[in-house]
């Protein structure tokens, strides 16, 4: 598995919340297919592979979830002139959005600008303010009824960004946040042809994740897994921002734990990464970890969870920069994780007293 | 528009019913769909839900419509019979000072506040309701702590549009009951759901979507316009025909079953245009949640000043609402 090959085309795809069936599924579908025995779409367009763990009596089913989706925005109004105003989908910091480059998914992918009034311009209390979405537009560089016919209102806008290898094992881009998580699934299946399972491993690629956990909370319930991991990413390591708040990049994937995850997932995550001498950092949740565990943990009667997050610096931005070497690590922690699931190991998880 | 079809909508719209006390609203529809399905049903949530069977390999398409309205609850009675209350669903306090609000039972009150020295102090708390009661057991005698109020207002013609109270979602109710009365041929089951308490959190197109497990989702419901002075940035306006929905805050449409529906309006010369709402949520986002999914979208009416006694609709909007649902139905819907 080459997870550099993978991270550059998954992640220059778009595949904004709701719309992941365009390119990216499919990219990560022509990647998952051959790592597993089955692979299906369900009604919110979540991908999901199965692959079969031995015949046994009763396998565990373990479900996988990375999330496909990515932030970016969506087409709102038109202006004679040509520029269109948009608004975000899933948490876009609009302070970073003058002068970048985007592409706008209309009839055929525009590309476009995020223009902003120069500085010369500028009234003088508008110097000290920052942007906010409503005073941002974008420009194609075509007259109002021109965009109108190749863009209409609710056409996406992704940021427009190539994959980029920075020194060491680093690389940064866009929608990192969380591919790498897709990355870790493909490199856990690959794994997995190491061990004996007796688990079925149900690998789900996750839709609408940026817009309240929706594509999670749909196909776990459809699943019902046993035990269920969600592999997302965590803050990076970044100055001005606390040490406690955030994970070093390289040093390994963290576990999560806290109320949302079971605490015999979290241990059986911890021996797999021990036994394999992979060093693991911890990140601790008092509440909503704000992933896809949260919904999956409350499917049906309730589900045993887990969290891997993969250390992550400036996330939602296009420059999301994160260390290969941690997804690496990430996969194969997952695939021991999982060949250590038994019908034995899911009786624990109900056994509180 | 015809006077019966204006009958309707004033009748709907005047109806009481807030998010939990959907009783007469429920009636109302009861009484007046009845004819037009093979199945009339409620839940435990009060739900009013309609079926009109298609024929076999036919899908089951939920129609839904939420059949609650804002208003007030009482939560203290004073000595001297004033109502304190507190809101149901999204009450603004500037709207509600100085309205004429009615109970259930027919009771009506004045919305009246406090001595405030700043118009920034208007907030639900320092607002009352007089019912003219000269004291505590005279106001006792006609409402009680958690009855609930409604604006009390009649429904007017002004040119193509109408005002009134709860058009949100009277009039996505009034969609779905033509919808019922004007198919002939329905390809599809429809489970038409008159849903209650939308307006505190779609709870009950979440219990109703559960129950039936439908193959399709699609609810009525208003939508904000961009069409006023210095209104927010929206493409949408009144009477420029149904507005389909690609997104708000509770969910993103299912896109191809929506391009199906702007496909579908396009073939017939229904007028629509494409609605991103940036803020509120509508029962599909419940709908879509429902089980393993379930594809969902939102076919809206425009309509100005949402939350007001006096919501604004056009009968034009109206119309091409109800012939993009009954196109629906008749259709394969095979998106």
């Amino acid at each position: 598995m080459d997870v550099k090959a993978f991270l550059k085309k998954a992640s220059e795809a778009p595949g904004v919340s709701g719309f992941e069936y365009v390119t990216v599924a499919p990219i990560i579908r022509e990647f998952m297919a051959p790592l597993v025995d089955e692979v299906k779409t369900d009604a919110l367009g979540n991908l999901i592979g199965l692959k079969r763990g031995e015949v046994g009596t009763r396998n565990p089913k373990v479900m996988l979830a990375g999330h496909m989706d990515e932030v970016g925005m969506m087409v709102t109004r038109i202006e004679d002139r040509g520029f269109l105003r948009f608004t975000d989908m899933g948490g876009v910091d609009p302070r970073i959005l003058p002068g970048h480059e985007v592409v706008v998914h209309g009839k055929m992918p525009l590309r476009g600008i995020v223009g902003v009034k120069p500085p010369h311009v500028m009234a003088r209390d508008e110097m000290s303010k920052t942007y906010k979405m409503e005073d941002l537009f974008i420009d194609v560089g075509i007259p109002g009824e021109k965009v109108r016919e190749l863009v209409s209102v609710g056409d996406l806008v992704t940021y427009h960004r190539q994959f980029t290898e920075l020194m060491g094992d680093l690389v940064a881009g866009k929608s990192f946040d969380d591919r790498a998580g897709v990355a870790v699934i493909l490199v856990a299946l690959e794994e997995l042809r190491k061990y004996r399972y007796t688990a079925d491993v149900y690998a789900v690629a996750t839709t609408q994740e940026e817009a309240g956990l929706r594509g999670a909370a749909v196909s776990s319930y459809g699943i019902f897994p046993d035990v269920a991991i969600a592999i997302d990413v965590c803050q990076g390591d970044t100055p001005g921002v606390p040490e406690w708040r955030t994970q070093s990049l390289g040093k390994g994937p963290a576990l999560c734990m806290g109320g949302n995850i079971h605490p015999k997932v979290y241990e059986g995550l911890t021996k797999a990464a021990a036994d394999l001498g992979i060093s693991v950092q911890q990140e601790v949740a008092p509440g909503p970890t704000g992933t896809d565990a949260w919904a999956m943990q409350v499917a049906r009667e309730g589900v045993a969870t887990g969290l891997i997050s993969i250390p992550l610096r400036y996330m939602h931005t296009s420059v999301e920069t994160l260390s290969v070497g941690d997804i690496e690590k990430a996969g194969k922690i997952l695939a021991r994780f999982i060949a250590s699931v038994d019908a034995g190991f899911v009786e624990g998880l109900t056994k509180w007293i | 528009m015809t006077d019966e079809m204006f009958q309707l909508i004033k009748g709907a719209t005047e109806a009481f019913g807030p998010s939990g006390s959907e009783e007469p609203i429920r009636e109302f529809i009861k009484a007046r769909v009845k004819d037009y399905v093979d199945e009339v049903k409620t839940d435990p949530l009060g739900n009013l839900i309609c079926v009109r069977k298609g024929p076999a390999g036919g899908k089951k398409v939920l129609l839904d419509a939420h059949m609650d309205e804002i208003g007030l609850i009482v939560t203290h009675i004073d000595d001297k019979g004033f109502l304190r209350f507190s809101n149901v669903g999204g009450v603004n306090p500037y709207i509600t000072l100085g309205e004429r609000v009615y109970f259930a039972n027919g009771t009506t009150g004045v919305v009246g506040i406090e001595k405030i020295d700043d118009p920034k102090e208007v907030k639900l708390e320092k607002l009352f309701i007089d019912i003219g009661a000269k004291d505590k057991a005279e106001a006792e005698s006609k409402v009680r702590v958690g009855d609930m109020a409604a604006f009390q207002r009649h429904a007017e013609r002004m040119g193509s549009r109408i005002a009134s109270k709860a058009m949100d979602d009277r009039i996505g109710c009034v969609v779905v009951m033509e919808t019922l009365r004007r198919v002939k041929s329905p390809r599809h089951t429809i489970y038409a759901v008159f849903a209650v308490q939308e307006e505190v959190g779609l709870r009950g197109a979440r219990v109703a979507a559960f129950g039936i497990e439908p193959d399709v989702g699609i609810a009525v419901d208003v939508t904000r316009t961009g069409d006023t002075p210095k209104a927010i940035t929206m493409d949408v306006s009144l009477g420029k025909g149904a507005a389909i929905k690609v997104k708000d805050s509770s969910l993103i449409c299912h896109p191809g079953l929506r391009k199906y529906l702007e496909k579908l309006a396009a073939e017939r010369n229904i007028p629509y245009q494409l609605e991103v709402l940036e803020a509120g949520g509508t029962d599909s986002g419940a709908i879509q949640m429902t089980k393993a999914g379930v594809p969902a979208v939102v076919v809206s009416v425009p309509c100005r000043y949402i939350h007001s006694p006096s919501e604004v609709v056009d009968e034009n909007d109206v119309e091409a609402c109800i012939n993009l649902l009954v196109a629906a139905v008749e259709s394969p819907l095979d998106f």
